[in-house]
Parts: C-alpha cells; structure tokens; sequence
C-alpha cells in the first residue's frame, strides 16, 4: 500500500503544479493580450494617420515590451521547473515496484504446444465467465476450433445465473426440476430453496399475493419431510402480510443476502452434478501465482546473491513452500518428518508398529545407525 | 475463492506485477511534459522576436502605422502562445489524470468489503490477460475482454495499437508510419542508442521489427505468464501425474486436461509439512478426522469410514476389498 501512495503523492503535487501554471499561464497571457490590445485602440485614438508616435505613449510602449518579455520567459521557466516533479513520479514507481521479474520465469519450458494450449484454457475460461464473445474472437484470432461440446453446459449455466442475478428464478427452477434425481443424490436442497424464494418474492408483494402465495405453498409438498422447520416458518409469515413482512418477527425472510446466495448455491451444486470445479481453474492458477510470486522473486534474489545458483535448478521442486489456504489442500501430501522430504514411489511411506509413518529412506537410516 | 489473500498479501503482489501498469502512462507523461516545453519554448522566442522588433522601431521615431502593424503581430503572437500553452498543459495534465486513476484503482486492493475485494481480484487477472493477449498479438479479443470487464483506462492497449500499427505498415513495406514513430520517440531513443544519424534511420526500423517480433515471441513472458507458472508449480503435486490417474482430484486446477500438460515441465510445490486428504469425503485428516489406515495400505478419514459403514464392515474405494470396521488402525503423521 505503501508503494501506491507514494507514487500518488507525487502526482498530486505534479497535478496541483499543473493546475496553478495552468491558471496562471492563461490569465497572464490574457491579461497581456488585453493590455497590449488597449495600447495600440490608444494611439489610434490619439494620433492621426501619419503621426509620429507621441513621445510618453513611446515610453509606455517600451515598459510593454519589457513586460511581455519579461513574462513570457518566465512563463517558459516556470514550466520547466515543473520537471523535477514530473521525474519524481518515474523514480518513485522505479523504487517502489519491481521493473522486471523475468527471472523468476524458467527460460524454455513452454514452447510451441503450450501456445496452443494455453489459448484453450483462456477459451474455456471466458466460456465459465458467461463471456462468449470474447471466447469466440480468441477462437478466431488463434486459430481454435470451438468444441460446442466444451462450450455447452457453460452457456446454460451463464443463462440461468444471469436470470439469477436480476431475481427471476424460473429458469433456475427448471434446470432443478429436470435434475431433480441427481441433486438429491448428492445432498442438494437447490429445489426448495428456489421455490422458497419465489415464495418470499411473492411475500413482498403484499396482500394482493395472499391467495397467489397460498397456492404456491403447494410446491413444497414433496419437501415437507427434509424442511418442515421452513416450511412452518414459511407459511407462519403469512399472517403479517397484512402489516407487512418487514414490521414482523419474520422480516429475516427479507434478507437480501439471500438472493446473491441462490447464486453462489446454484453454480456449486450445478458444477458438482456436472463434474466441473467450481471455480475456473485458471483464476485459481492465476491466484496461487499472485501469492507466490512475490515469494519466489525475493528467494531468486537471495539465491543469487549468496551465489548458490544451483540450489534452485537441479531440484525439480520449489525452493520455497507456498501457503495457499487449505481449499487449496486438493491431493494429500506425505512428507517425511524425519527428512523433510517428500515421499515418492521409490521413498514410500512406511508404518511402524507404533503406528507412526516416515518414509523408508528414514527407517533404513534409522536400521543402519542404531544398534 | 480457492486461494485467500490478505490485504498484505495483494500488497506484496502489487509491487512485482503493476510496474507496467504505472510506468507506461508516465512515460507518456514525460514524452507530453517535453512536447509542452518545447511548444511553449518556442512559442515564447516568436513572441520575444516580434517583441524585439517592436523595440527596435520604437527606439527611432516610429511611424504610427508600423507601431501600430507591429503591435498586431505582437498580439497575434500571444495569442497562438496561449493557444498552445493551454493544448499543452490539458495534455499533460490528461496524462497525469491517467496515471492517477490507475494508482486510485490499485489502491482500491484493501477494501474492507469482499465484494469490492473479489471485484479487484478478477480485474486484475482481466488486466494481466489483456496485456498477454495483446503481447501474443490477439489485438481484438484484448479489445473486448478490456470492455467487458470495465478496464478500459487501466491497460495499456494504445501503446501495443501503435507498434501493431507500425509492423503492419513494414510489412507492406512501407516506411513512412515507422518513420513517425521514431520521430516520436526521438529523445528516449536518443538516450537508448544514440544513433540519429539520418542514414542509420535503416538499422532503426530493422532494429524496431525485430524487438517488435521479439516482443510477440516473447508472449510467454507476460506477467500473466509468469504468475500463471508459479501459480501452476505452487499447486502441482506428484499425485497429478500418477500413471493410473488415480489421484486426480476434480477440483485441482492442475489435475484438468490442458493445464496438466502445460503443468509437466514446470517445478513441483514444495511441502515441508504433511496434509493428508481423505479421498472419499474430500476433507482434511487431522485429529478431528484421524487418519485411519486399512489393511490393504490406503488411508481413509475416521468420519468417511463411519459413515461408509454397514453392518460394521468397510468397503475400500480403491481396491473394492471388504474389511471389518475395528480392522482400521490409526496412525500418526507429524
């Protein structure tokens, strides 16, 4: 943050300074041009045709000239004073941000495949983000051909989460009912909870929905079971409809928070029945790279400056370990406590009678050094 | 989101990713601040010419008539000079302008609210990608992302528009838009090569096609490149590239079809420290899920077994091998 602001800092005196000569360089300037203007109306005024100028209005001309001088370089001096805070700017960005980072890249490691690649996954990306347009212009600038089979369950999803986002859950509800086997399967209440919605946007309306909301109720017939608690609560509200929901104990119905939650429950249940992440893999990429960054750049500097260059490149592994959160926990990973190493299929894990694992480097070490 | 990021952390972040992002409106910046003083500079010694001249009439007995012409000249000569010191200063001061939204958006990463912090977070992949896809050369797909997504004024497309336009104009070989362009940019140049001899203007514009080239080959160094791959390696894993695919998990971004090949020749996570992850539940192994192992080898999480008990026998995932439910022995990672 640090950086940000004192970068800005010096831009704001650079915008002030503008500003000021900016003023000041006009009004002088007109100031000038009316004096000089009202100079020359004078002596037409007061001399004939072929006169000779008058001898004080040759004065008065002469201070004129001084003057215009005189203001004009300083108006040029001016502006170059404003340089030194212009170049305060630059050197502040250059102290404060790094100007550049290739070496934290591995020279060579992604040649010519991985172009082609990389361009698929940024397509399927902006087909996840609802961005079709821009999808399809990579397609073509790229030279992909578009899989409608890739490119499918994305548009749909984007389609409902759209009617989603502005309150309309009837294309929502549909996708649920057309499968409703498999939610229920994994454990979804999607369906209920969008009737119940409906049910609450209904509630809003007031008493003219009374008997509109009543005959909805019957919706939640087949979930009576799971959600009686809600239900209860559902159908309790009603009496207040008359005063209105939001002067009852029931105005948490009201929540709009609810409403940006239908989306985010809808895209998890949605890509779990489809067997896709819910989160675009590339931003999740992207974001793990934003952490580590930083990180490998400064171990890279250290490295380098102790001259222990090797440390990094024969190991096929980070120097450094990167803390990502545990949502990012997505394969397990056994290190040895005794090594420190990772384990792999020629170090595997082994369980002592203790019931303690290490790895079998460290129990042979462990054989061999005792007695 | 997957991955959390403190405000410290973007902050961190910021400092090796957004020097582009601040440098390339500066330098416009300064190319307009010398624009402004060489206008004004010049203007300034016409006013001071006519000025002069005027003197020179008045210190002899001057006819009204050239006193007079003269001083129209010396107006005339205000005039075009505060004509062009205001066109200057606005230009300046738009790029200034330019140079503080960008820093008032990258302030923006610590907001307390998490909408408005996720909202950064996805402009600012948006930002990167615009860049990469300009350096590989995709101009309107980074045209519309940057529309789409609202950041417009905080990516540098003009400045890739221009050399496009520039390498355009080479390849129809023609000399006069390259020409321009170093015309432009004559000071930097100057202090870069200092080569501006007129016959050395050749080498220049085969100097400008080749870093211009260079430039598109070097789309894989993008910052959005270069974060993509530490971001790739701080995720893999061995288990994302076990022979049987056994391990692959739906959500690891490093387990799907393109990304684990681009993930093959880049450096795997460092892991000083064990995690176990239950395969059946998906949820971590630690003393409120203990890690139980079965006879067969495989570790399961105590609540995955329980609840994939019946009849007091467990049914292994991987190998379908049936055992008691008392026959899973727990173990101890550390």
């Amino acid at each position: 943050m640090d950086q940000c602001v004192t970068v800005e800092r010096e831009l704001e005196k650079v915008l002030h300074k503008f500003s000021g000569y900016g003023q000041l360089c006009e009004r002088g300037l007109e100031e000038l041009i009316d004096y000089t203007g009202g100079l020359k109306h004078e002596i037409l005024q007061s001399h004939g045709q072929d006169a000779e100028l008058s001898g004080t209005l040759s004065l008065v001309l002469t201070q004129c000239c001084k003057r215009i001088k005189d203001t004009v370089q300083k108006l040029a001096s001016d502006h170059k004073d404003i340089h030194s805070s212009v170049s305060r700017v630059g050197k502040a960005i250059d102290k404060n941000f790094d100007s550049d980072i290739s070496s934290v890249g591995i020279d060579g490691c992604w040649q010519a495949d991985s172009q082609r690649l990389l361009n698929e996954v940024m397509v399927e990306h902006f087909f996840r983000q609802g961005m079709l347009d821009v999808a399809e212009e990579l397609c073509q600038e790229s030279g992909l051909s578009v899989d409608p089979s890739q490119k499918e369950p994305f548009v749909e999803l984007n389609r409902i989460l759209e009617a989603l986002k502005v309150r309309v859950l009837r294309p929502a509800l549909e996708w649920a009912v057309s499968n409703r086997e498999m939610l229920i399967a994994q454990n979804s209440s999607l369906e209920f909870k969008l009737h119940r919605l409906y049910f609450i946007s209904l509630l809003m309306g007031g008493t003219t929905n009374q008997r509109e909301a009543l005959q909805y109720a019957k919706n939640f017939q087949p979930f009576a079971l799971n959600h009686q608690k809600d239900i209860q609560v559902l159908m309790g509200s009603l009496v207040y409809l008359r005063q209105g929901i939001e002067n009852s104990p029931y105005v948490h119905l009201l929540d709009a928070n609810q409403w940006a939650d239908i989306c985010d429950i809808f895209t998890r249940d949605a890509c779990a029945l489809l067997g896709l992440s819910v989160e675009s893999p590339l931003s999740v990429s992207f974001s793990a790279g934003c952490v580590a960054l930083p990180a490998l750049i400064n171990i890279k500097a250290v490295i380098e400056q102790r001259q222990c260059t090797g440390v990094w490149n024969q190991k096929d592994e980070l120097p450094i370990e990167v803390d990502l959160g545990k949502k990012c926990w997505y394969h397990s990973i056994f290190a040895c406590p005794i090594l420190r190493q990772q384990t792999t299929d020629n170090n595997p894990p082994m369980k002592l009678v203790c019931g303690h694992i290490i790895s079998r480097d460290a129990l042979n070490k462990m054989f061999n050094g005792s007695k | 989101m997957a991955v959390q990021e403190s405000a410290a952390q973007l902050s961190m972040t910021l400092k090796v990713q957004e020097y582009p992002t601040l440098k390339v409106p500066y330098e416009t910046l300064n190319k307009r601040f010398r624009a402004a003083q060489k206008n004004i500079d010049r203007e300034t010694s016409h006013v001071t010419m006519v000025v002069a001249e005027l003197e020179k009439t008045l210190s002899s007995c001057p006819a009204v008539d050239s006193v007079v012409s003269l001083l129209d000249g010396v107006v005339e000569k205000l005039s075009v000079l505060k004509r062009k010191a205001v066109e200057s200063i606005q230009a300046e001061d738009e790029s200034a302008k330019l140079c503080k939204r960008r820093i008032e958006h990258l302030k923006e990463h610590s907001s307390d609210q998490p909408a408005a912090a996720s909202m950064w977070k996805r402009k600012r992949m948006d930002r990167m990608m615009v860049e990469h896809l300009l350096r590989c050369g995709y101009y309107n797909t980074a045209v519309k992302l940057a529309r789409q997504s609202g950041i417009e004024d905080l990516v540098n497309i003009e400045m890739f528009l221009t050399a496009k336009e520039v390498e355009e104009s080479l390849e129809r070989r023609e000399t006069a838009t390259c020409l321009a362009w170093c015309h432009d940019n004559k000071s930097r140049l100057r202090k870069m090569k200092d080569l501006l001899d007129p016959a050395r203007w050749r080498m220049l514009i085969q100097q400008f096609r080749y870093d211009n080239y260079r430039l598109h080959q070097l789309g894989n160094n993008s910052v959005f490149t270069l974060t993509l791959q530490a971001g790739l390696s701080a995720i893999k894993t061995p288990q994302c590239y076990k022979e049987d695919g056994s391990s692959k998990s739906p959500d690891c971004p490093v387990c799907s079809r393109s990304l684990n090949k681009l993930a093959q020749p880049l450096p795997m996570a460092h892991c000083a420290n064990s995690r176990l992850v239950c395969k059946i539940s998906g949820d971590v192994m630690n003393e409120n899920n203990p890690p139980m192992m079965l006879p067969n080898g495989y570790v399961y999480g105590y609540n995955s077994l329980l609840s994939i008990r019946q009849d007091d026998k467990v049914v292994c995932p991987r190998t379908k091998e049936v055992f008691h439910f008392s026959q899973a022995e727990k173990v101890y990672i550390m």
